[in-house]
C-alpha cells in the first residue's frame, strides 16, 4: 500500500489530497491560534522586578483586598495599602490613629470618633460617617466571619456631627480602639456583606490590576492620596505557595519581600549578600494542648501528671535545634508580646523528674496519641517527631496522627471523632491583646462546651469568671493586675505539654529600605522605599 | 459521519455527567468540612451552623444533589467558598495556565521525540540508539517531583538564570515545560521508533527504496507518514491527561494552573471549585479526544470513522 | 561487501562479522544489554531495602538533634542525617519498605482485578464488555490523581487504602491487554473442544483460556510496579501518604524540600534511589517484553 489516498466513496465529506492538506493546514493555524491566545494573555514582560516595583511573595493567595472573610497576617499589610480603618495597631501594640483623628472612650460605654479632615478615596470622593456606619453593619451581616468573633459585640454608630460620631457598645468594650483597625471603610453605596471583589478605598495604592484565582496583585501610587505620598511606583503581590520556591526567588531578587518564614527559610536566608533577615516577637501561640475532656481518673485529668510529662520535652534543643531559634519557649500561657501578658511560668527539662513524678502518680505506663494538622505551625512535623522521640525516652509511648488540611481535625478537636491526648495548635492573636486570646482559649464554659465549643475542653469557672471580670473592666491599671493573676493561675493548671511563640520573621533584599515589621506580622506599604 | 459524531458526543457528555456524579458524591462522603476551613480555627458551632446553611450543606444528600443539577442544566456551577466569586470564573482564571504549559510541553515533546524516534528507528538497535533508548526510559523513570525539584537547584538555585516559580515571564515557563517533557519523552520516542520499524520493512518501502527513494526522504515521507495515526493519538491522550492539570508539576513550580488549584480546592474543602474544575478539564480532555479521532481520516484516508470495530 | 579468509568449516559467505551486525543479533544484545542493566540497577536498590534490618545501620527513627543535617559521608551516615539527625540511607531504606510493599502489593491487586474483568469481558462479550469497556473509558477521562487524593481523603490515608487507591488506578491497563489476549484466544480450537466436551463458559474461562493468558499478562506487571512505586511517592509528596512517623519515598523528598538550599542530600539522594529502581524495573520489563515479542515473531 502506498500512502497515496484511495477515493473513498462514503458518507464523510470529500478528502481529496488537497481539501485534506488544507484542513490540516487549517488546523494547524487554528491549533497554534487556541495556543497563543492565553500565552499572550497571561505572561508578564519581565521577569525581575524593575526599578520602581517592588514585589512581594505571599504564602497564601490573597483571594481580595477585603478582610469580611480573609485575613491572615500578611495580608493585612497588602489590604490597608487599599482600604484603610478608622485606627490601626502600631508598634508596641500600640493604637494609632488612620481615618479617625480623635477616639476616645468618654463614657464606659461609648467611644466619641471624628474623621479626620480632607480623607477622601481614590476618586476624590469624602469619607463619611454613613460609610463606618455601613461597613459595621455590613461587617456584622457576614456569615462566618473570624473577625467578628473578636468582637465581645459591634458597636453601633450615633452621628453627632459631620465628621463625628459616637461608637456605642451595651457593654463596656475596653480595647474597641484596637478592634475597630480590623473594620475596612468603603463608600457606604458600594458595601455589601460579603467579600467585596473590587471597590474604591481610602489607602495609599489602589489597585491596577487583580487576578483573585492565581493571587496576583498589581497596585499603583494612589494619586488621590489624603496623606504622605507613598514612595514605590508600584507594588506588585504574588502569590508562591512552596516555601522553598519562596526563598529560592527571594535569592534570585525575583522577589523583594517574603513574609511570615518559616525557621528553615530563615536560616537559609541568614548571612547571604544582598538579603536581609527581620525578626519580631510573635504573637502567636503554638502549644501541644491537652485535651481537657478527659474522663475524671484517666491519667491526664490530673494537673500533676500534665505536669510531670512537661518535663520530659527539651524545650531548649527543639528551640535551638528543630526550630533554629527562630522561636521562643513560652513563658507563661500567651505570648509576652501582647499587650497584657505576664512570664508566669516556665518549662523545665527534667527527664527523670518525668519519670520519677509519672511512676509515683501511677501513670508510668502511659500512653499518648498527639494529632496536628499539617501546617498548623511552622516546622510543625519536626516538632512533632521530636517531641514522640522525648516521650519515648521518658517511657511513654507516643503516637502520632497528622489531619491534611480539610480534613476532620475540627470534629476532633471539638471531641466529637476520635479519642486523643495531645493537639498541636497555633492561636494567633490579631487584635495584640492578651486578653482576646485568654478568653478564646480559657474562656470555656459548660454551657459552651455542649456544642464543642470550649476550647480542646479547657472549662475552668474561676479562671472563666476572672477572665469575663477584666473583659468588662474600663481601667487599664486594674484590668492588666486581673489579667496577671488569671494567666499564673491558668498556668497553674498546665494546660499545654510544651509552648512556644515563633518569631516573625520577613527576608528582604536591600534594596527595600524603611520596612518596619510591626509585632503584628504586617508593616507600612507606603513608608517602604526602593533603592537605585 | 453525522451518526458517529452525534454517538460519541452523546457517550462523552454521559461520562462527563458520571464523572461529575462521582466526585460530587465522593467530596461529600470524605470526611472534613467546608464550613470549617471557611470560618476559621475559632469559629464556634453557631457559626458553623449558619455557613452550613448559607451553602446549603445542612440540606439531606439527594436535596443537594437535585440542586446541583438544576444549576448545572442552568450553567450556575456555584460559588466557590475559598474564592468568594463564581467557582466556573475562578478555574476559568486558572485555565489559560494550564493550557499553556499544556502546549508548551506537548509541542516540546513532538518536537524532540519525533526527530528523536524516526533516528531510533534509522539506528535500530546499534550501541548509540541503545545508549537513548536507556536515557529516555531514565528520563520517564524519574519521579516527576523529584526532576522538578532538581531542576529547581540547579537552574534556580545553582546557576540563578531562571524563575523558580509562577508564571511572570516567559522564562518561567522553561523548567515546568522540561519536566513534563522529559516524562512522556520515553513513550513517544519509542512510539515512533516501533511504527516507523514497522513501516520501513513494509513492501512497499522496499519498493520505494528499490526506485532510488533516499533514505532520508524513506523514513520522513513513508515511514512517519504511516504512523502519524498511533502518534497523534499517544499526542492526544497526552495532551489530554495534561489539561487535568500536572497537579505535582504545578505544585513545585508555583505553577497556577487548575491542578494546584484542585489541590487547594481539595484541601479547604471547596465543594463547587472542586466539581467545576471536574467539569471544565474533564470536558475539554474529552473534547481534545474527539478531535483527535476526528482528524484520523484527515491523516489517514484508509482510516473510515463510525465503522471500526 | 568484503571477504575476510572464511573458515573452513562455515561454507557461507555469511561472515562472523556480518552476524555479529545482523538485526536479530543487534537485537537480541541490546535485549541482553537491557536485560543485565535492568537486573544490577533492580538489585542494588532492592537487595539492601530488603535486608535493611540486617545491616549494620542506626534505627530509621533514631534522633540525635545534635547531629541534625550532616552531610554525606560523615560520622558513619553514609547517605548523611535529615533534619531531626535521623541516618537517612536507614530512613530511605526502611522507607523502601514501605514504598514497595506498597507496590507489589497493589501490583498483585491490580494483576488480579484486571485479568478477572478483562477476561471476563474478551470472554464472554455482550453486556459484561459494555460495562468493563465503559468503566476503562470513564476512568480514562478522570483527573486520575485529583480522584486518588480524594479517595485517600475518603478512606484516610493507611497502607492498606494507599495500596488499593493505586490498584484500582491501575487495573485498566491490565483489563485492556488481557480483553484483547483473549479475544484472539477464544477462537481457538482447544476452547472449542472444551465446550464440545460439555464444560460450561466459566470453567472453560478459568481452567483453560486464562493460564494462557497469564504469562503475556504479566509482563506488563513489571512496567506497572515502576509505576505504582512513583504514583505511591507522589502521593505521598502531595500529603497523601502512610502516617507518621512512617518514611516513605515521597515524604522523605517532601520533607527535605524546606532544605533545598542548604541541604541537598535530603532530596537528592532519595530521588536517586527511587529513580534507580524505576529505571531498573523498566528496563527489565522492556527487555522481557522484546524478548517475548520476538520469540512470539519468530
Amino acid at each position: 500500500m502506498t500512502p497515496t489516498p484511495h477515493s473513498a466513496p462514503s458518507e464523510s465529506p470529500p478528502r481529496g489530497p488537497l481539501s485534506r492538506r488544507t484542513l490540516l493546514r487549517w488546523g494547524a493555524l487554528g491549533g497554534a491560534g487556541i495556543a497563543l491566545g492565553p500565552l499572550a494573555a497571561c505572561a508578564g514582560p519581565t521577569g525581575a522586578p524593575g526599578p520602581g516595583t517592588l514585589t512581594l511573595g505571599l504564602n497564601r493567595s490573597l483571594v481580595s483586598l477585603d478582610n469580611k472573610l480573609n485575613q491572615f497576617d500578611a495580608a493585612v499589610t497588602v489590604q490597608r495599602a487599599v482600604r484603610q480603618a478608622l485606627t490601626r495597631i502600631g508598634p508596641r501594640m500600640r493604637p494609632e490613629l488612620v481615618l479617625a483623628d480623635r477616639f476616645e472612650m468618654t463614657e464606659p460605654t461609648a467611644w466619641s470618633v471624628r474623621l479626620r479632615d480632607g480623607v477622601c478615596y481614590s476618586d476624590g470622593s469624602p469619607v463619611t460617617v454613613e460609610d463606618v456606619a455601613t461597613a459595621l453593619r455590613m461587617y456584622g451581616q457576614v456569615t462566618g466571619s473570624f473577625l467578628l468573633g473578636l468582637f465581645p459585640e459591634l458597636p453601633t454608630v450615633e452621628p453627632t456631627g459631620e465628621r463625628t460620631f459616637r461608637l456605642r457598645t451595651q457593654h463596656p468594650v475596653p480595647v474597641l480602639d484596637r478592634l475597630m483597625a480590623n473594620i475596612h471603610i468603603t463608600p457606604a453605596a458600594a458595601n455589601r456583606p460579603e467579600e467585596l471583589q473590587s471597590g474604591l478605598g481610602s489607602g495609599p495604592y489602589q489597585v491596577v490590576k487583580a487576578n483573585s484565582g492565581a493571587g496576583e496583585y498589581t497596585l499603583g501610587r494612589n494619586t488621590r492620596y489624603w496623606g504622605t505620598r507613598p514612595r514605590v511606583d508600584t507594588v506588585r503581590v504574588r502569590f508562591v505557595p512552596e516555601e522553598s520556591s519562596r526563598v529560592i526567588a527571594l535569592r534570585s531578587g525575583e522577589i523583594d519581600v517574603v513574609d511570615t518564614l518559616t525557621p528553615d527559610s530563615a536560616d537559609q536566608l541568614t548571612g547571604l549578600p544582598g538579603v536581609t533577615v527581620a525578626e519580631t516577637s510573635g504573637v502567636r501561640m503554638c502549644q501541644l494542648f491537652y485535651n481537657f475532656r478527659k474522663p475524671k481518673g484517666h491519667p491526664l485529668a490530673d494537673a500533676r501528671v500534665r505536669e510531670a510529662l512537661t518535663y520530659a520535652i527539651d524545650g531548649e534543643a527543639l528551640i535551638r535545634d528543630v526550630l533554629t531559634d527562630s522561636a521562643e519557649e513560652a513563658g507563661g500561657v500567651v505570648p509576652l508580646a501582647l499587650e497584657g501578658a505576664v512570664l508566669a511560668g516556665e518549662y523545665t527539662y527534667d527527664p527523670r523528674k518525668a519519670k520519677a513524678l509519672l511512676a509515683s502518680l501511677g501513670a508510668s505506663d502511659l500512653r499518648i496519641k498527639i494529632i496536628w494538622e499539617s501546617g498548623e505551625f511552622a516546622a510543625d512535623t519536626s516538632v512533632m517527631e521530636a517531641v514522640i522521640d522525648m516521650l519515648q525516652a521518658v517511657g511513654v509511648r507516643a503516637s502520632l496522627q497528622q489531619f491534611e488540611p480539610g480534613g476532620d481535625i475540627l470534629k476532633w478537636r471539638q471531641g466529637r471523632a476520635g479519642d486523643w491526648d495531645v493537639i498541636g495548635n497555633g492561636y494567633g492573636s490579631p487584635t495584640g491583646q492578651a486578653l482576646t486570646v485568654l478568653q478564646g482559649m480559657y474562656g470555656g464554659t459548660a454551657e459552651k462546651d455542649r456544642t464543642g465549643d470550649a476550647f480542646m475542653g479547657y472549662i475552668v469557672p474561676r479562671v472563666e469568671r476572672a477572665l469575663s471580670a477584666a473583659a468588662m473592666e474600663v481601667d487599664t491599671t486594674r484590668r492588666n493586675e486581673q489579667l496577671a493573676a488569671v494567666q499564673r493561675d491558668i498556668w497553674d493548671t498546665w494546660p499545654s505539654l510544651w509552648a512556644f511563640a515563633p518569631k516573625t520573621l520577613l527576608a528582604r533584599r536591600d534594596r527595600v529600605h524603611d520596612l518596619r515589621l510591626l509585632t503584628i506580622n504586617s508593616y507600612d506599604l507606603s513608608a517602604v522605599r526602593l533603592e537605585g | 459521519m453525522l451518526t458517529y459524531l452525534a454517538r460519541r458526543i452523546g457517550q462523552s457528555l454521559l461520562t462527563v455527567f458520571l464523572t461529575l456524579t462521582t466526585v460530587f458524591l465522593l467530596v461529600r462522603l470524605a470526611p472534613g468540612d467546608p464550613a470549617a476551613a471557611y470560618a476559621g480555627p475559632t469559629a464556634t458551632s453557631a457559626d458553623l451552623d449558619a455557613v452550613r446553611a448559607k451553602f446549603g450543606l445542612d440540606e439531606p444528600l439527594v436535596n443537594q444533589y437535585g440542586i446541583f443539577l438544576r444549576d448545572l442544566f442552568t450553567g450556575n456551577l456555584g460559588t466557590s467558598y475559598s474564592f468568594h466569586s463564581p467557582a466556573f470564573d475562578v478555574v476559568m482564571s486558572r485555565m489559560p495556565y494550564t493550557i499553556t504549559l499544556a502546549v508548551s510541553a506537548i509541542a516540546v515533546t513532538a518536537l524532540v521525540a519525533v526527530p528523536l524516534g524516526v533516528w531510533m528507528a534509522r539506528r535500530a538497535d546499534t550501541k548509540r540508539e541503545l545508549g537513548a533508548n536507556v536515557l529516555t526510559i531514565a528520563g520517564q523513570s524519574m519521579p516527576d517531583f523529584w526532576t522538578g525539584v532538581m531542576l529547581l537547584t540547579v537552574f534556580a538555585v545553582l546557576l540563578p538564570v531562571l524563575p523558580a516559580s509562577g508564571f511572570t515571564s516567559w522564562s518561567g515557563l522553561v523548567l515546568p515545560t522540561v519536566t513534563v517533557a522529559v516524562l512522556q519523552l520515553a513513550l513517544v520516542s519509542r512510539l515512533v521508533r516501533r511504527e516507523m520499524t514497522t513501516a520501513l520493512a513494509a513492501p512497499y518501502t522496499t519498493v520505494a527504496r528499490s526506485r532510488g527513494v533516499a533514505e532520508r526522504a524513506l523514513a520522513w515521507r513513508y515511514g512517519l507518514r504511516n504512523s502519524a495515526v498511533p502518534l497523534l493519538t499517544a499526542l492526544g491522550t497526552r495532551f489530554a491527561a495534561l489539561l487535568n492539570g500536572v497537579v505535582v508539576v504545578e505544585v513545585v513550580f508555583g505553577w497556577p494552573g487548575v491542578g494546584s488549584l484542585v489541590v487547594r480546592a481539595l484541601a479547604t474543602r471547596d465543594y463547587p471549585l472542586i466539581q467545576a474544575t471536574v467539569l471544565v478539564t474533564a470536558t475539554l480532555a474529552i473534547l481534545v479526544q474527539l478531535l483527535v479521532d476526528l482528524a484520523y481520516p484527515l491523516l489517514d484516508p484508509r482510516v473510515r470513522l463510525g465503522k471500526a470495530a | 561487501m568484503t571477504t575476510t579468509v572464511v573458515p573452513a568449516e562455515r561454507p557461507s559467505a555469511v561472515t562472523a562479522r556480518d552476524l555479529a551486525r545482523a538485526t536479530a543479533t543487534r537485537q537480541q544484545r541490546s535485549a541482553r544489554v537491557k536485560l543485565w542493566a535492568g537486573a544490577v540497577c533492580t538489585a542494588l536498590v532492592v537487595l539492601p531495602v530488603a535486608l535493611a534490618g540486617l545491616l549494620p545501620l542506626p534505627g530509621a527513627n533514631e534522633q540525635d538533634l545534635s547531629r541534625r543535617r550532616l552531610p554525606p559521608l560523615s560520622e558513619g551516615h553514609l547517605f548523611g542525617t535529615d533534619q531531626l539527625g535521623r541516618d537517612l540511607l536507614s530512613r530511605v531504606l526502611h522507607g523502601g519498605q514501605v514504598s514497595l510493599s506498597v507496590g507489589i502489593l497493589a501490583v498483585l491487586v491490580s494483576g488480579i482485578i484486571g485479568i478477572a474483568a478483562g477476561s471476563a469481558a474478551g470472554f464472554f462479550g455482550g453486556w459484561i464488555d459494555t460495562l468493563v469497556s465503559r468503566f476503562l473509558e470513564a476512568q480514562l477521562a478522570l483527573p486520575l490523581l485529583m480522584m486518588l487524593l480524594l479517595v485517600v481523603a475518603l478512606f484516610g490515608p493507611s497502607v492498606t487504602v494507599i495500596t488499593c487507591v493505586i490498584a484500582v488506578a491501575q487495573w485498566p491497563e491490565v483489563a485492556r491487554l488481557t480483553r484483547s489476549l483473549v479475544l484472539v484466544e477464544r477462537e481457538k480450537p482447544y476452547v472449542a473442544a472444551a465446550r464440545v466436551l460439555g464444560l460450561r463458559g466459566w470453567t472453560v474461562l478459568v481452567r483453560h483460556v486464562i493460564p494462557n493468558v497469564v504469562r503475556p499478562a504479566s509482563l506488563v506487571v513489571l512496567l506497572l510496579l515502576a509505576q505504582a512505586v512513583l504514583l505511591e511517592s507522589a502521593l505521598s509528596f502531595l500529603g497523601a501518604g502512610p502516617q507518621r512517623p512512617f518514611a516513605t519515598w515521597g515524604r522523605i523528598i517532601s520533607d527535605g524540600q524546606a532544605y533545598l538550599t542548604t541541604s541537598w542530600w535530603l532530596v537528592t539522594l532519595p530521588g536517586l534511589v527511587i529513580a534507580l529502581l524505576v529505571v531498573g524495573v523498566n528496563l527489565l520489563g522492556d527487555a522481557l517484553r522484546d524478548r517475548t515479542r520476538r520469540r512470539k515473531g519468530a
